[in-house]
């Protein structure tokens, strides 16, 4: 039975990457870039529209919700997944709309309206059943891993717009779009940049060595020192790893002391953000944001149990401390957020 | 699309890892808890450890792990049938070999031969190992040598670097290790357990390399890679029962075998055994504190059904469908099963609850291991205990440091157990006279009745006046004079009095070998000449010829591995020291002689079959000195002997002036030299030999 066989290949597929996504991480920071999981995850979610057993756009996003959750419940600090599973259920649901000839539904302008009018009953309309709706969806979603193809250089070509000559700039830890936006300026403009080493991993000294080797004047400092030498610097720039829906971040440790240090000198704080790490949650305890490690890089001895370690991974930072966000599509105020929230995502799938 | 069937292929090249996990500890430091459970699948932070086990192996990329367990191995079947490894989709085939004739590791390694089930170099671990440690590397270093040397490396031990007063070291499995600094080459491995002294042999530092580590920060995480022969080995030498006795056996034999063991320190992971209840505290917490990290309590990697728990400030995990009375605190470390119910006013911490649990109200809870379905009344307080399945606590008991109610007892009301108490609902009596298999499918009921027609009941001082079980000896101070069987179930505290854990290790036959490490050479070399002493007596009694006593002597030459230089110097001691042995210490020279010299015509062609080369003969002589430097009464009878031994032709007149003219060390040996009688013996054997010169 080649059916029975492909869907044990698919079970396959989906097990070993949920495993994948259990371990990642056990070294120190993220070994494979958010980038990398976006396009995997894709990738798999093309797989299972292409394998898995269904007849119409209900009984697809039905299946993708399922597998949905348990990819996000086996890394739930890593929204990335959660967001690619909202753009390829939107995918379906415009697609659905577009076979079915109206393609009035794509347009998701939120009016009082339309939220009295819809209720529920799109949901219904998804049991049709169109021939053409799987290679439909799978165009789409080649179409988005296109674009995931295409997010660092998108927001590195914007480089020359921010960085000016002899600009200080200072950034924290190693995140590959702000190395990429960096070198891309260097290319054309001299400027130094100073790298918070991002303590007990220290991924901002990979930071350095990288840049140093495009040429860049840059100096490592340790995260205590980062408001002392806030004062000489005109601008920071940092990654996130994940934009929340009202404009805040989950960042790196430390990127909220960075913030709060940047604000009190006034200084432009700008992050590099790819849309797909725009999610819809919203913050609520501080410390559901945090992915707790093992601890044993800060605390190598440990004699006494009365001692207590910790250590976080991730900060919260409020919107209000940001200035601008530059997605690939461009820059945006965090105010804006939301606005892009609604473009790319449905709001009946914020709940996975 | 083209890349991906390519590696396929070279994976298959590289055949995929295997592992072989124990899963059964062969004593019975868990006794009298592992008479309901095997070891393997007692929950540690609500997780079966052989779960950690497997997981451990499925992350370090094994493909094929060979489960094999003894006691209880259907119950552990069982479990792996019903966990996520034995699913289509596992990356890990797992599969179980039970068999009720293992009883120690070598019996298992054994059958891993005979089956001939491992093709390459396996991980070997046990079944109550947790770990995180990543091995990839050690792999590597083990392949590498394995290809560079042809084989000689037969196995990879990893270690883990942790100090003394490290809490995941228990002091029963202390060691000292001494390795060569560069290859990494482990030289010497012995338990340094309440030893207060330490031998290391010689020869161990003979071995070519300029650098060796000896050192005492390393945990043993009793993980291995072990290369096909490995098995092989066990096998040739079938006297091997565990892994303790598998390394010292290569490490003497190192030089005949020509096997080596190589080790690997890592800094980084965790890694520990489960090999007693200290062990389960201090790993269970570990777990809870995240030094495991990526294998936590909300991880779920065992991914079992509602076992996902959520992770809150402080280390506290909750699995759905608990709840918490008003004003209970949950103040940090703290893992709550699924549908536990908690009272008011609790004060939880360090402390795991499993699922299904009653807990009633103002109970102070603090480093307890609660299982599952356990029901705690009111106004009980627990401190370092471990609670087991279905256990009833009543209220108001008090439950001191290191308490053990193993499954289904029952305790209360208004009682406190003093420290170390053990209770069961197995008599501590009835182990040794029933059959062990009995067990596996005997339930409690049947237990019960067993127990009444012996006529034994429960003694309401020791369990409470509604209490069932029996109290099991305490288990930590007074267990020197007790007996062997029953070992000490918490381990050892670091600061416990080394007197004390002297019984723990009872059921390791290796133990013996391992405190007393006297350099075996010395001690074979003792043995033999002892042989050979009893050899030529009976030879004298029993008029056997020559022949026939060096066909002894060479075959005692080959059972105690000695050499033929110390085979031929031991000879002449012993045949010096005849007459003493005979006619005791006090005899005269003259009788010395007398009866020395009939013995050594006797034996000349014994000692011509030994002494051939011109070496030999300096051997033999500097033996001669040796024995006669002890005995300064008798040197006048050195010439006799040398005389005589010249005359039968033993020992030539070149070799005796060479000895003779040799520059000599000591006073004592130069006095000797300056003996009249010999001085006239070398001037005769001069001028002997200068009136043959002459005659030719």
């Amino acid at each position: 039975m080649p059916g029975a066989d492909k869907e044990t290949d698919l079970s396959e597929r989906i097990e070993s990457f949920l495993s994948e996504l259990k371990r990642c991480g056990s070294g120190a920071g993220s070994l494979r870039g958010s980038a990398e999981t976006a396009r995997e995850t894709t990738a798999l979610l093309r797989r299972i529209t292409a394998q898995a057993r269904w007849g119409n756009a209900g009984e697809l996003m039905e299946i993708i919700r399922k597998e949905g959750r348990r990819m996000t419940a086996a890394q739930p600090s890593e929204t990335t997944v959660g967001n690619m599973i909202r753009r390829v259920l939107k995918i379906i649901r415009e697609e659905y709309a577009r076979s079915r000839g109206s393609s009035e539904e794509t347009d998701q302008q939120e009016s009082l309206h339309k939220l009295l009018t819809s209720g529920g009953s799109s949901e219904d309309n998804f049991r049709q059943h169109f021939t053409h709706l799987k290679a439909n969806v799978i165009e789409a979603i080649n179409e988005l891993l296109t674009e995931l193809e295409g997010t660092t250089d998108n927001i590195s070509m914007q480089a020359l717009e921010h960085i000016h000559s002899n600009e200080v700039i200072m950034t924290i830890g190693r995140s590959r779009t702000v190395e990429a936006f960096l070198k891309d300026a260097a290319r054309k403009r001299k400027f130094h940049v100073i790298v918070a080493e991002c303590a007990p991993f220290c991924q901002g000294h990979e930071m350095a060595t990288s840049l140093c080797k495009e040429d860049i004047e840059t100096t490592v400092i340790p995260d205590a020192a980062i408001f002392a030498v806030m004062s000489r610097v005109n601008k920071v720039i940092i990654g996130t790893q994940t934009v929340l829906a009202n404009g805040g971040l989950r960042a790196v440790n430390g990127t909220h002391t960075l913030a709060l240090a940047a604000k009190h000198h006034s200084t432009p704080l700008i992050v590099c953000a790819p849309m797909f790490k725009l999610s819809p949650q919203v913050p609520d305890t501080p410390y559901n944001h945090t992915k707790l490690k093992s601890v044993d890089t800060i605390l190598y001895i440990h004699i006494l149990s009365k001692v207590n370690a910790h250590c976080p991974v991730f900060d919260y930072v409020p919107p209000e401390l940001i200035t601008l966000f530059i997605s690939n599509i461009g820059g945006n105020a965090p105010s804006y957020i939301y606005r892009l929230m609604s473009e790319l995502y449905h709001p009946e799938d914020h709940e996975l | 699309i083209q890349s991906r069937p390519r590696k396929a292929d070279k994976d298959e090249e590289e055949k995929p890892l295997q592992a072989v996990l124990v899963a059964d500890s062969f004593n019975r430091r868990f006794f009298p808890i592992t008479k309901d459970q095997p070891r393997a699948l007692l929950p540690l932070a609500n997780v079966s450890m052989i779960d950690y086990t497997l997981e451990f192996l499925t992350s370090t990329g094994v493909q094929e792990t060979f489960v094999f367990c003894c006691w209880m191995a259907s119950k552990i079947k069982e479990h792996l049938q019903k966990s996520k490894w034995c699913r289509p989709t596992s990356p890990n085939v797992v599969h179980v070999i039970t068999s009720d004739l293992y009883r120690s590791l070598g019996d298992v390694l054994r059958d891993v031969d005979a089956k001939a089930l491992v093709r390459s170099d396996f991980l070997l671990v046990y079944g109550d190992v947790v770990s995180n440690i990543d091995v990839s590397q050690a792999l590597q270093e083990h392949k590498q040598r394995r290809s560079m040397d042809k084989n000689v490396s037969v196995m990879t031990m990893i270690f883990k670097e942790s100090p003394p007063g490290h809490k995941t070291r228990c002091e029963d499995d202390d060691i000292i290790v001494a390795m060569d600094g560069k290859s990494k080459r482990i030289l010497h491995y012995q338990r340094a357990q309440a030893l207060k002294k330490l031998h290391f042999p010689m020869n161990i530092f003979h071995s070519g390399s300029d650098e060796f580590e000896i050192r005492f920060d390393l945990l043993d995480c009793h993980i291995s890679i072990c290369s096909p022969q490995v098995a092989e080995l066990f096998t040739d030498n079938f006297d091997y029962q565990t892994k303790n006795d598998f390394v010292r056996g290569l490490l003497v034999n190192e030089e005949i075998l020509g096997n080596q063991i190589h080790m690997h320190v890592t800094r980084d992971g965790y890694g520990a055994r489960v090999s007693n209840l200290l062990m389960y505290d201090t790993v269970s917490s570990d777990t809870i504190r995240r030094w495991i990290y990526p294998i936590t309590p909300e991880a779920n990697f065992a991914d079992q059904e509602g076992q996902s728990c959520t992770h809150s400030r402080h280390n506290v995990y909750r699995e759905p469908g608990v709840s918490l009375g008003h004003g209970s605190q949950m103040e940090e470390n703290v893992l709550i099963g699924r549908n536990t119910v908690i009272g008011a006013n609790c004060t939880i911490s360090n402390t795991v609850i499993g699922a299904n649990c009653v807990i009633g109200d103002n109970v102070t809870l603090d480093r307890a291991y609660i299982w599952n379905r356990v029901h705690i009344a009111d106004n009980v307080k627990v401190k370092q205990s471990v609670i087991c399945d279905n256990v009833e606590v009543k209220h108001g008991v008090v439950l001191s440091e290191q308490c053990v109610l193993a499954y289904n007892v029952v305790v209360g009301p208004d009682i406190t157990l003093p420290e170390g108490t053990v209770l069961s609902m197995h008599h501590p009596d009835e182990e040794d006279d029933e059959d062990e298999d009995e067990f596996l499918s005997d339930d409690n009921d049947v237990g019960y009745s067993k127990d009444k027609t012996k006529q034994k009941v429960f003694n309401p001082a020791e369990v409470g006046s509604e209490g069932k079980g029996y109290r099991w000896k305490s288990s930590s101070l007074d267990d020197t004079e007790e007996d062997e069987l029953a070992e000490c179930i918490w381990g050892l505290a670091l600061s416990a009095d080394p007197e004390s854990d002297s019984e723990s290790e009872v059921s390791e036959g290796s133990h013996d070998l391992g405190s007393h490490p006297a350099s075996p050479e010395l001690d074979d070399v003792k043995v033999f000449q002892n042989e050979v002493h009893g050899t030529l007596q009976r030879g004298l009694d029993e008029n056997i010829s020559c022949d026939n006593l060096v066909l002894e002597i060479n075959s005692l030459k080959y059972a105690y591995n000695i050499s033929l230089k110390e085979v031929m110097q031991i000879l002449m001691r012993v045949v010096l020291e005849f007459p003493f042995q005979q006619q005791g210490a006090q005899i005269s020279t003259a009788q010395y002689s007398s009866h020395l010299l009939p013995l050594l015509k006797k034996w000349a062609p014994v000692f011509k079959n030994y002494v051939k080369r011109p070496q030999d003969q300096l051997d033999c002589l500097a033996s001669m000195e040796e024995v006669f430097l002890e005995c300064e009464t008798h040197w006048a009878a050195l010439v006799k002997v040398l005389m005589s031994m010249y005359q039968l032709e033993i020992l030539e007149e070149e070799g005796i002036m060479h000895w003779f003219n040799q520059g000599s060390t000591t006073d004592k040996s130069q006095q000797l030299r300056r003996n009249q009688g010999l001085l006239k013996f070398i001037k005769w054997l001069q001028e002997a030999e200068e009136s043959s010169e002459g005659d030719e």
